[in-house]
């Protein structure tokens, strides 16, 4: 197992997040020019390229504005260009809320309340509208989860794909055509010269998806957000469609966030997984690592509470799958500190009340929890 | 091949229908008594015989059914009978008084469905607002403001205090406006068309606002905007196809109602059209237009929620047929 | 974020599920407390509620008695305003305010009389063919569609007309309110079809929904399952139903009455505007007080029906 302290605090290279540096820097020593320029190698494995995004401390939040429900609180991280990151959580954990806060489409009345999201270098608040569009579907893409509900349901598919090409790239409409029948047939459609005529509802659930996925690669996008895309599918079409994503990966050499709240699905994807849990980010670290060396007590508690073929829950083996004691937070009742200390088997008075800032306690391993050695933050609301 | 077979059934459901209207306003006016006799008690000193005479002369010496199988055999030949008080073919009073309904009735809900679907469409973009609120509240009121309420309002303001909109009639008795018929007509069509455009508009509203707000919070809403189209185009060309056909559908249901109570918005402004027509003959006891406008009043009320009903499905490829 | 999210959901963003998980409460306290709360629905009970009061206290409030023809001598007919007669007095010379007043119990009369017919039609029949379903539903519901789309109210205008001219020397004749009777059965026997299309669906979607079948297994008997089960949960959308119908009947009366076909007995604000319309321009008072009259009870049942909707359906998109 691996040496579950070493306490040193970290915050992420390009951040310049105030709050956290300052705090970090009063309950610890200041580390020296040395040990700082050691931990942003950690962290970005000492690739001298910037990420392809970085979101930093980002918090989302919900009126009213006096007291808001902050329903994304604190959360930051990075993708590297080619890199998939997985975020994993359970629903309403603000997976999704902080996917379209990238593409700055929130859904009122939510808002973002602080934080910065980079991408390509650029700070998107920075944008206007009109740049933010012209960057949606093509610089940045989105698949969503219930692909029967995210087809327009009175256009034909070929339609709708040609008018994304018509927006971005002024394509003309026997071009489009062509473009969108080379993606159809690359995300494993047969025939799309046929099905280019059809609308969504003459098609398969996972038919559907793939034509999801077709639309977000249209214009060659360098980040690609899928949200639970496999969620809603049968279990068999399921892994096709992961299947899919795994070889587009390698094709387009793209980045994506992959949000799910499956353990299984994120293992075969992910380079990198990030562990959500109401709205803060619990541990951020290489796929293999999570697996392996899961630090942070809520991924302790995921992992042993997902199945696995080996193990049998018979009355006989008197083995049964652990679970999650509790009950997820409710909206009225965020705490200041650790949201999942209500449900931590580990946790102590001072989890409530501090909120663990990020600590590295690995080669890219990063773990927010107080028992772990993380410096706790006052809030700051 | 199942659409022309859903088509041909709903023709033929609208076919029953009309025979059904038929029975009952047939049975209904004869089950009373005797149309003449109704007639003729309320204008004393009239013989017997001429009684007897005029009974022949309109075909009521037969029995009921008899004159029923005439009546309807006359009916598809589009011949009403004529009417006693005007001495006319029914079918061309119908024809004429009829037109005049159509002509304020068509421009009112036209004008009602584009206003409709731009505020509705502008307040359901800004759920919660200010202007939302304002949209709401005003429909909401609209809605309850009874039309012919609303078109004496309108007189009294327009005709009465101002004195520049007529008050009655479609056309001027004495001498057109800048002598011009059709100028004459129009000006005298704009109060009329107002009042029933305003309620239309109500109505419509409201319908098209809530509609625009359920379908905005859909997700192939959010991801054609993921998509980076543009949000005018989002909202005008993606979300109001959706949002647009339960107005659409609406409409068959909205024509029915402005036509049941046209006898009451043309009463208020003398508006010789059909519901006008109809009211005069009621209270004259002519009993041949009494029974050929409503059947004409039925019959466009049936063919408009046919008609409705079949552009719902084709507009819609998802409705499946069984 | 939809389907398997209820379960765990901790961060919902959605304000009616905080409210819901908040204390659980049953329907009908949940929904009072969500109506006291809608503006819409307040105001309109608060114009309701003037009106029955105006019904009820009529006789005290009014300054003449409806049928005191007396201001022909002193201030005439068609007098405007005054402090005498509030809202001047009419064509007939009755002071327009106590007409107006009298004209309140007529109005609620007609809406209750009328959509208690058509709510006790239309649930009997709408309850019938959602509970038995199949060729019974099929024809009743036919049926249904019939009385949707003929135009109703062209065809009681020809009855009641019909009627009147009928009951003319026959015993009948003395029934007092007869033509009013007439109306309000009429605007009830037609006026039942939503309804019924109504509580058709509502008992379609309740029978198969599995406390009903609790009920059942419980050995709950049919007319226990129809009106302690089923019923009591097709309510709240009936009493929608019922008010938006209560403020339409009494829209219909009105303009039965414009059109000159009211009782002419029975003193209604339809029967005032017929009267008074011709003379529009010599004394508007007399027109605008009965219409503002109808345009405040419509818009008081409307509003209602608005707030009792939005508080008993929560997510219909308002």
């Amino acid at each position: 197992m691996h040496q579950a302290n070493i306490s040193r605090p970290i915050t992420d290279p390009l951040t310049t997040s105030p709050s956290s540096i300052a705090s970090a820097g009063l309950s610890r020593a200041p580390l020296s020019t040395g040990e700082r320029a050691q931990v942003g190698g950690l962290v970005s494995a000492g690739e001298a390229t910037e990420p392809l995004v970085h979101v930093d401390n980002l918090r989302i939040h919900f009126p009213p504005r006096r007291a808001p429900i902050r329903v994304v609180e604190g959360v930051s991280y990075s993708v590297a260009r080619g890199e998939t990151l997985g975020i994993v959580g359970e629903s309403g954990s603000g997976k999704t809320l902080s996917s379209l806060a990238i593409l700055r489409l929130l859904p009122r009345p939510a808002q973002i309340a602080g934080g910065r999201i980079v991408f390509e270098g650029e700070d998107l608040a920075a944008k206007s509208d009109e740049e933010m569009r012209r960057l949606r579907g093509k610089r940045i893409a989105m698949v969503f989860q219930n692909p029967g509900f995210s087809l327009h349901p009175l256009m034909t598919i070929g339609a709708q794909l040609s008018e994304i090409l018509a927006v971005h790239e002024r394509l003309a409409r026997k071009d489009a055509d062509a473009r969108v029948e080379e993606l159809l047939r690359l995300v494993g459609i047969s025939d799309p010269g046929a099905r280019i005529r059809q609308y969504p509802h003459e098609l398969s659930g996972g038919m559907k998806q793939r034509v999801c996925i077709a639309r977000a690669l249209l214009c060659n996008p360098s980040l690609v957000l899928a949200d639970e895309p496999t969620t809603s599918l049968d279990v068999t079409i399921q892994a096709q469609i992961l299947e899919l994503f795994e070889e587009l990966k390698a094709r387009f050499r793209m980045s994506m966030i992959f949000v799910t709240h499956d353990m299984g699905v994120v293992a075969r994807i992910a380079d990198r997984i990030a562990v959500m849990y109401a709205g803060q980010i619990c541990e951020t670290a290489d796929a293999s690592t999570i697996f392996s060396d899961p630090q942070h007590p809520y991924t302790r508690a995921l992992l042993g509470s997902t199945p696995r073929v080996d193990q049998r829950s018979t009355r006989a083996s008197g083995f049964r799958l652990p679970t999650i004691g509790g009950s997820g937070p409710t909206i009225m009742q965020q705490g200041d500190g650790c949201r999942f200390a209500t449900r931590c088997p580990e946790a102590g008075p001072e989890c409530a009340r501090l909120a663990p800032l990020p600590l590295a306690v690995g080669p890219r391993h990063i773990v927010h929890c107080l028992k772990r050695g993380s410096a706790g933050e006052a809030n700051h609301a | 091949m199942r659409l022309t077979i859903y088509i041909v059934r709903r023709l033929l459901f609208a076919f029953l229908l009309m025979v059904g209207v038929s029975l009952i306003i047939f049975f209904l006016v004869n089950a009373v008594g005797d149309p003449i006799e109704l007639m003729m008690a309320e204008t004393p000193g009239v013989s017997a015989e001429t009684i007897e005479r005029m009974k022949v002369h309109y075909g009521l010496d037969q029995d009921p059914l008899t004159r029923y199988f005439i009546w309807l055999g006359k009916l598809l030949s589009l011949d009403f009978g004529t009417s006693i008080i005007y001495n006319q073919p029914v079918g061309s009073l119908i024809a004429t008084w009829g037109w005049q309904t159509f002509k304020i009735q068509v421009p009112a809900i036209l004008i009602a469905l584009a206003i409709a679907i731009f505020v509705g469409t502008t307040a359901a973009r800004r759920q919660h607002s200010r202007t939302d609120f304002a949209v709401m509240s005003g429909a909401l009121l609209g809605q309850s403001l009874p039309a012919f309420f609303l078109g004496i309002l309108l007189i009294l303001i327009f005709s009465y205090t101002f004195d520049v909109l007529p008050s009655y009639g479609a056309y001027s008795t004495r001498g057109y406006l800048w002598g011009s018929v059709v100028a004459d007509g129009l000006w005298h069509m704009v109060l009329p068309v107002a009042m029933l455009a305003f309620f239309n508009t109500a109505t419509l509203t409201l319908l098209m606002r809530s509609n625009m707000v359920d379908v905005l919070k859909l997700d192939f809403i959010a991801a054609a905007r993921a998509s980076g189209i543009p949000e005018r185009r989002v909202v005008y060309r993606h979300a109001l196809r959706v949002a647009v056909i339960p107005v659409l559908t609406y409409l068959g249901l909205l024509v029915g109602l402005m036509l049941g109570t046209a006898p009451v918005t043309e009463t208020v402004f003398t508006w010789p059209g059909l519901g006008y027509l109809y009211v005069t003959a009621i209270h004259q006891l002519d009993y041949p237009i009494i029974m050929g406008a409503s059947m004409v009043i039925a019959a466009m009320l049936i063919a408009a929620t046919t008609l409705t009903d079949i552009a719902y499905v084709l507009i819609d490829p998802r409705i499946r047929l069984e | 974020m939809s389907d398997s999210s209820s379960l765990n959901a901790s961060v919902l963003p959605d304000d009616a599920a905080v409210l819901a998980r908040h204390k659980p409460k049953g329907i009908w306290r949940q929904g009072c407390e969500r109506f006291l709360h809608s503006r819409t629905g307040m105001l309109g009970l608060v114009l309701v509620a003037l009106v029955v009061a105006v019904a009820v206290f009529g006789p005290f409030l009014a300054p003449f008695d409806p049928h005191d023809q007396s201001a022909m001598l002193d201030p005439g007919a068609k007098a405007p305003p005054s402090w005498v007669h509030p809202l001047g007095t009419d064509r007939m010379a009755y002071d327009v305010a106590s007409r107006v007043i009298y004209g309140a119990p007529t109005a609620l009369i007609v809406g209750l009389g009328a959509m208690s017919i058509a709510a006790f039609v239309g649930v009997v029949v709408g309850g019938i063919a959602g509970y038995r379903g199949g060729l019974t539903d099929e024809i009743i519901m036919r049926a249904t569609d019939f009385f949707l789309v003929i135009p109703v109210f062209v065809v009681i205008l020809a009855v009641v007309r019909l009627l009147s001219s009928m009951v003319v020397n026959t015993p009948l004749e003395s029934i007092p309110y007869l033509n009013l009777g007439t109306i309000i059965v009429l605007i009830g026997i037609f006026g039942w079809a939503p309804i019924a299309r109504m509580t058709r669906a509502e008992f379609l979607r309740l029978k198969n929904q599995e406390f009903i079948e609790a009920a059942r297994c419980i050995g709950a008997t049919t007319g226990d399952i129809l009106f302690r089960h089923i019923l009591p949960n097709a309510l709240p959308s009936l009493i929608v139903m019922v008010a938006l119908g209560i403020g339409g009947a009494i829209l219909s009366e009105a303009m039965i009455g414009f059109l000159g076909f009211g009782d002419p007995k029975a003193v209604s604000w339809g029967q005032l505007l017929f009267f008074n319309y011709e003379s529009l321009k010599v004394a508007p008072w007399a027109s605008l007080a009965p219409g503002a009259a109808i345009f405040v009870t419509v818009l008081g049942f409307n509003l209602l029906a608005d707030g009792l909707s939005d508080a008993f359906n929560p997510r219909s998109g308002r």
